[in-house]
């Protein structure tokens, strides 16, 4: 023990842990700026060989509805991963705080903004239940969201349809269908306008990033929801209250959840229970790929949205070039696999560096 | 009979960090049993997993019966005849008793697994070490020690001509050790090496032959006749002349004083009855006991952690209630350092900076819980720079640290908390030579300052050197106090007396089981 | 989580230990809701087409729950059991109705297909040692892409009448699919009692250390277990592709959340080291009673998925309070602890665990 070095780029232990935070690498391996520079990278591509690609209205307006939608789901998933836990109900909490906007506007006729915030709240009630079933019991997180999924897969629509005649409202606020399409191009400081790509749906987006930016990065409880996941046992004895940790991450999960159902309602223009069918899997592609771990303690903020970009870039891609929607999941999914074995073998590598200079 | 079976030479292996194994030698001839000594960290456990295939070793040599075999896997180990008790609970908990005895080599046919082939030897392997157990029993259904049992009985399943015992007695009664060294004898006797690795040195001299002492990943005693030698000389040599009982700057306690923390009479749910015990500022108390005392348990009972059935709980002399670890923090100002370091103690993947501020983010939380970055570096580096963490920089992961050094920051982190009393759990198992007297040095200062501690250690040269006075625990009970005189003879004579004065009756009531 | 296990061995211990188990409990709760369906539906439940119906769809979900289950055993998750049994049901559809092979081979191609896919899975997982969870999450987003391109948005319905008339068959009103899926399962648990290969993949599962210093390849266990669950996957794909009308790009798409449901109902840890074949097959059982009480008294589809998640919410808990108690029945009296060793189990129990699937 005498020689205890400490290499830079050193692992514990366990070289089988899947993988590892990013802050160590040097930063030309670093995981958001490689996502950065292969966004650009492809979105160039994509650009030459279709300049359709670069169309503000057509193709990058909704590209962006869409990313700034998913973010928020991405993030609803990285609040829980960073605890260590997961969220299989994400789509369902989503489609749950829906359901209250909807209720909000068809029945108690509120505006706009108490309709988001009644949302947001039920959203918040349902990850909070969630949460402390979890806390109370100590049931793998796993199983929990996954009956949670059913059981609002079940209630939802039951709920729309004791509620409405034909299972979605359609009841539009004032200012729902501005916040639908109109775009940056809308708002002008005197002469100067904003770009037409940029939806205003992404105000929410903007915001929930900042708000988790300096939740994580910022503040005390950011930092007890890391060590929680870091290291539970831990973290209760150096006298955080794990059990509180664990209830304010579902709760905050199932907020930006029922948000993300929120904007996607938007989007379509009607509150219904299929919103939120298709985000498992966005939710932890955008997570995982920005660098957040499966096994707590680590999140990256920007890597969501990095991720989610990446993501819809290819996407929206690969569509122009006419690789057709069915081979879009084949492409996606060798994307995931990819980068992670990218990431693994890093890891390998620095471990027997550190060994063998030991 | 010097027929040697197996033979280490200047086996190293190392670990991200550490040089675990340092050149380590070990001859096991036939019918001979080998003790392998050594403190916590010497390298013990690694030496027995590298001879039975479990790692690999970087460097040095293998040889059975002269001929230098490879082992690549613990398969590998036990075709050349090497089997293994390990200290780690290595049973299938859904498996019967005589489906984990059988494991290494189940009986099949065609691919099917024999079951009735499986119960005759697994009887005569319980039969051979006097356990009266049901071969069908799941095993999730024994007690701890009737596992151990099955452990072993699993090793003399392989009948390996070299067989290694890691810690085989940690929770057996004294009636089962004693089955278990009969068994030991007769293997000897069949030309078996054992090769036995133990705390307890009485047992060591009751049934060993030769000796291999381990220090800090090399061998400074190898293959040596026994005989030669008497308990304290083979002590000196495990702990190394320096760190035998220091003496320290004089420190005095004011007996006085109004106790910090005050126990009596405490029951709790764990099983401990009508412990009582004070810390008085400045002063260290020694809580004394085997693995399985129930220290560390009464703790986590008095943090909060498990239920107290009755007694009293006072702090600086107020009636406490303590619900939680937070509570017994910030309300209470006890710092508890876990002996469990890698599980409860660092956040491995986490920055140093994160793992010692932990403690005081709250004080640290300005408008909207946000914490400065600066305020919390200045906070980690003060006490960096105090304990003298060997880091490349605060944000660096708490896991590269080597062993001592982790543990400062797992100290650090209570003193950054300025807690009114400190537990302070097994503070040195797992560090290297120096750090551990750095620590021990440490821990006098502090309470030199008036910090009141709550020294809980299986070392008993640690206890000597440090404590006021030792209390002796066994069986969830304080069964005796000691003043310290640092006279470790003395001492030891006296602690252990007072262990053994109870251990036998408890353990004829609570082992009456199988 | 007692589990069957050690039957015939020593009958009366095992008999009580069976008497206790989850097992035990869906046992009876399958009989007294079968009856309880046979009185409010006045014996017209208890029917011949009821109960052939009754099992005709009951033959699925119990494969794909023992799919999942032995992915379980080892601690494993697989995503991908929807997607896989769609893809290898259209690959089957496929090569009857477009390339003209006859169903036996077919059937063969597909379930091999399905084989060869879980074991690729299980290769990767060890090659890369990436979290199973992630890896099945792009195995499945691949294979959604592959049965989109091999089906398209069509229905392929023109194969095999004599698969059909097979898949439909019901042999003194018990349906052939029924019997498949049931020896299927009798098959797999005489492989995990009986084998030496099962008996190593459960002792990998519940104790992965102590596996490997017996000689035992955990990696290797991992591709079995994974291989395993491709080919139970494939066979309820052959099973799908047999009894229904045709198959499409939606077979499959609500087979994941069941597959999860089965075992975890029948008494499967997610820790991996339990299995429970007969528990797995009653929770499916159990399920597929939830459905006939729901169109027995006509109800809304939701509550089926309603009443799931509960149902599966109400086991995990249920057996958590349960173990608890257990635990502290064990603890309490102070004697008994006396030969704690350092660190058992004690330290876990009294914090609350809060880690995230692996």
């Amino acid at each position: 023990m005498k020689t205890a070095v400490k290499p830079p780029g050193s692992d514990t232990a366990r070289p089988t842990d899947g993988a590892r935070p990013a802050h160590r690498l040097p930063f030309w391996v670093n995981q958001q700026l490689g996502l950065l520079v292969l966004i650009v990278v492809l979105a160039a591509v994509f650009g030459t060989l279709r300049p359709a690609f670069f169309n503000e209205r057509l193709v990058l307006f909704p590209l962006l509805r869409d990313v700034s939608t998913l973010t928020v789901v991405a993030l609803a998933q990285m609040v829980v991963l960073s605890i260590g836990h997961m969220n299989l109900a994400v789509g369902r909490m989503a489609a749950f705080g829906a359901f209250f906007a909807g209720f909000g506007y068809d029945r108690l006729g509120l505006p706009l903004v108490l309709g988001l915030v009644l949302c947001l709240v039920a959203g918040a009630a349902v990850g909070a239940l969630t949460g402390w079933i979890i806390a109370r019991t100590g049931v793998n997180s796993f199983v929990v969201t996954l009956a949670m999924d059913f059981a609002l897969l079940g209630l939802v629509p039951l709920l729309y349809s004791a509620c409405t005649e034909n299972a979605a409202f359609t009841t539009r606020p004032a200012g729902l269908a501005e916040l639908r399409s109109s775009s940056l191009a809308d708002i002008c400081l005197g002469p100067v306008c904003g770009s037409p790509a940029v939806p205003q749906v992404a105000q929410f987006t903007v915001l929930a990033l900042a708000g988790l930016a300096f939740l994580y990065y910022r503040t005390r409880t950011g930092r007890e929801l890391l060590l929680t996941g870091a290291n539970p046992a831990a973290a209760e004895l150096s006298g955080i209250p794990t059990g509180r940790r664990v209830v304010l991450a579902h709760a905050l999960s199932g907020t930006l959840a029922a948000l993300a159902g929120f904007m996607a309602a938007v989007g379509t223009g009607t509150f219904r229970a299929s919103i939120g069918d298709d985000f498992m899997l966005p939710s932890f592609l955008g997570a995982v790929l920005g660098g957040t771990l499966l096994t707590g303690g680590a999140v990256s903020v920007v890597g969501a949205l990095l991720g989610t970009t990446l993501v819809g870039v290819i996407r929206k891609g690969l569509d122009l070039l006419g690789v057709g929607l069915e081979s879009l999941n084949i492409y996606l999914g060798c994307v995931l696999l990819l980068a992670l074995s990218a990431d693994r073998v890093r890891t390998v590598v620095s471990y027997r560096k550190v060994v063998r200079s030991t | 009979m010097s027929d040697v079976l197996l033979e280490c030479d200047s086996i190293v292996k190392v670990f991200p960090g550490v040089r675990a194994l340092d050149g380590v030698g070990l001859t096991m001839t036939a019918g001979s049993v080998h003790a392998l000594l050594g403190e916590n960290g010497a390298g013990k456990s690694t030496l027995i997993k590298v001879i039975t295939g479990v790692h690999t070793p970087d460097d040095g040599r293998l040889l059975r019966r002269g001929e230098e075999i490879h082992l690549r896997s613990p398969l590998d180990a036990t075709r050349a005849g090497i089997g293994v008790v390990h200290q780690e609970r290595n049973l299938i908990p859904g498996f019967s008793v005589a489906e984990n005895i059988t494991l290494q080599n189940p009986p099949s046919r065609r691919g099917l697994v024999d079951r009735d082939a499986m119960t005759a030897p697994a009887e005569r392997c319980l039969a051979e070490l006097g356990l009266d157990l049901d071969p069908h029993r799941p095993v999730r259904e024994l007690s701890v020690a009737q596992q151990q049992l099955v452990e072993i009985a699993k090793a003399l399943y392989t009948e390996s001509q070299v067989l290694l015992l890691d810690e085989p007695t940690a929770s057996l009664s004294p009636q089962e050790a004693e089955h278990l060294f009969d068994v030991v004898r007769r293997l000897k006797e069949r030309g078996t090496c054992v090769v036995f690795v133990s705390h307890k040195l009485e047992e060591v001299f009751a049934i060993c032959d030769t000796v291999t002492v381990l220090r800090d990943g090399r061998s400074v005693l190898e293959s040596a006749p026994l005989s030669d030698y008497v308990q304290d000389d083979v002590v000196t040599l495990m702990v190394g002349r320096q760190h035998s009982v220091t003496d320290m700057t004089p420190r005095t306690v004011d007996p006085t004083a109004r106790p910090a923390l005050s126990l009596s009479g405490l029951n709790t749910a764990a099983g401990h009855r009508d412990v009582s015990l004070d810390i008085r500022p400045g002063e260290i108390v020694g809580l004394y006991g085997l693995v399985g005392a129930g220290r560390s348990e009464l703790v986590k009972a008095v943090l909060g952690l498990d239920r107290v059935t009755g007694g009293e709980i006072r702090v600086d002399g107020e009636p406490a209630r303590i619900r939680s670890p937070r509570e017994a923090l910030h309300t209470y100002g006890i710092g508890y350092l876990t002996e469990n370091r890698k599980e409860e103690g660092v956040f491995l993947e986490q920055p140093i900076v994160r793992n010692i501020t932990v403690t005081v983010w709250k004080k640290l939380a300005r408008f909207l819980g946000d914490i400065s970055s600066r305020a919390e570096k200045d906070v980690a580096q003060d006490l960096v720079d105090r304990l003298g963490i060997r880091v490349s920089g605060l944000a660096q992961n708490a896991g590269e640290l080597s062993g001592g050094n982790q543990q400062k920051v797992s100290l650090a982190k209570w003193l950054a908390a300025e807690t009114r009393l400190l537990v302070v759990d097994e503070p040195t198992v797992g560090v290297d030579v120096r750090t551990k007297h750095a620590f021990h040095e440490l821990i006098w200062e502090l309470a030199r300052g008036g910090l009141p501690i709550l020294l809980i250690s299986s070392d008993l040269t640690e206890m000597i050197t440090l404590a006021d006075r030792v209390l002796v625990m066994a069986d969830h009970r304080i069964r005796g106090e000691v003043p310290n005189d640092h006279d470790y003879d003395n001492m030891s004579g006296q602690i252990i007396r007072i262990i053994h004065d109870r251990a036998h009756p408890a353990a004829a009531a609570s082992n009456g089981t199988p | 989580m007692t589990t069957l296990r050690n039957q015939g061995a020593a009958a009366l211990p095992a008999l009580r230990r069976f008497s206790r188990s989850t097992t035990m409990t869906l046992l009876c709760v399958v009989v007294a809701g079968y009856v309880g369906l046979g009185i409010a539906s006045s014996g017209s439940f208890l029917e011949g087409p009821s109960v052939r119906t009754f099992l005709q769809y009951l033959a699925t979900p119990v494969l794909i729950g023992l799919a999942q289950m032995v992915a379980l055993c080892v601690g494993q998750l697989n995503l991908a059991v929807g997607a896989l049994g769609g893809f290898s049901a259209c690959l089957m559809g496929v090569l009857m109705a477009d390339h003209g092979v006859p169903a036996g081979p077919a059937i063969v191609i597909g379930v091999a297909a399905a084989t060869l896919i879980g074991l690729l899975t299980g290769i990767f997982i060890v090659a890369t040692q990436i979290n199973g969870f992630i890896v099945t999450l792009g195995t499945m987003t691949i294979l959604l892409g592959a049965q989109y391109r091999l089906s398209g948005t069509r229905t392929i319905d023109g194969y095999s009448d004599t698969l059909r008339d097979l898949g439909r068959s019901a042999p003194l009103n018990i349906p052939l699919v029924f019997l498949t899926a049931l020896a299927t399962a009798a098959l797999l648990a005489a492989f995990m009692y009986r084998t030496v290969a099962g008996r190593r993949l459960l002792a990998a599962g519940g104790n992965p250390v102590a596996a490997r210093l017996s000689g035992i390849s955990t990696d290797r266990q991992i591709v079995l277990a994974h291989t395993v669950s491709g080919l139970l996957v494939g066979i309820a794909a052959a099973v799908a592709t047999a009894s229904l009308p045709g198959v499409n790009r939606s077979v499959g798409g609500d087979w994941l959340l069941p597959s999860f449901a089965a075992p975890i109902i029948g008494g499967v840890a997610l820790t991996g080291g339990s299995v429970a074949v007969l528990g797995t097959v009653l929770a499916a059982f159990v399920m597929r009673l939830i459905d006939s009480a729901r169109a027995q008294f006509s109800l809304d589809p939701s509550w089926v998925n309603f009443l799931i998640g509960v149902v599966v919410l109400g086991t995990v808990v249920g057996g958590r309070i349960h173990q608890t108690r257990i635990e502290r029945k064990i603890t309490a009296p102070g004697g008994t602890s006396s030969a704690q060793p350092r660190g058992a189990a004690r330290p876990a129990a009294a914090l609350p665990s809060t880690k995230g699937a692996r």
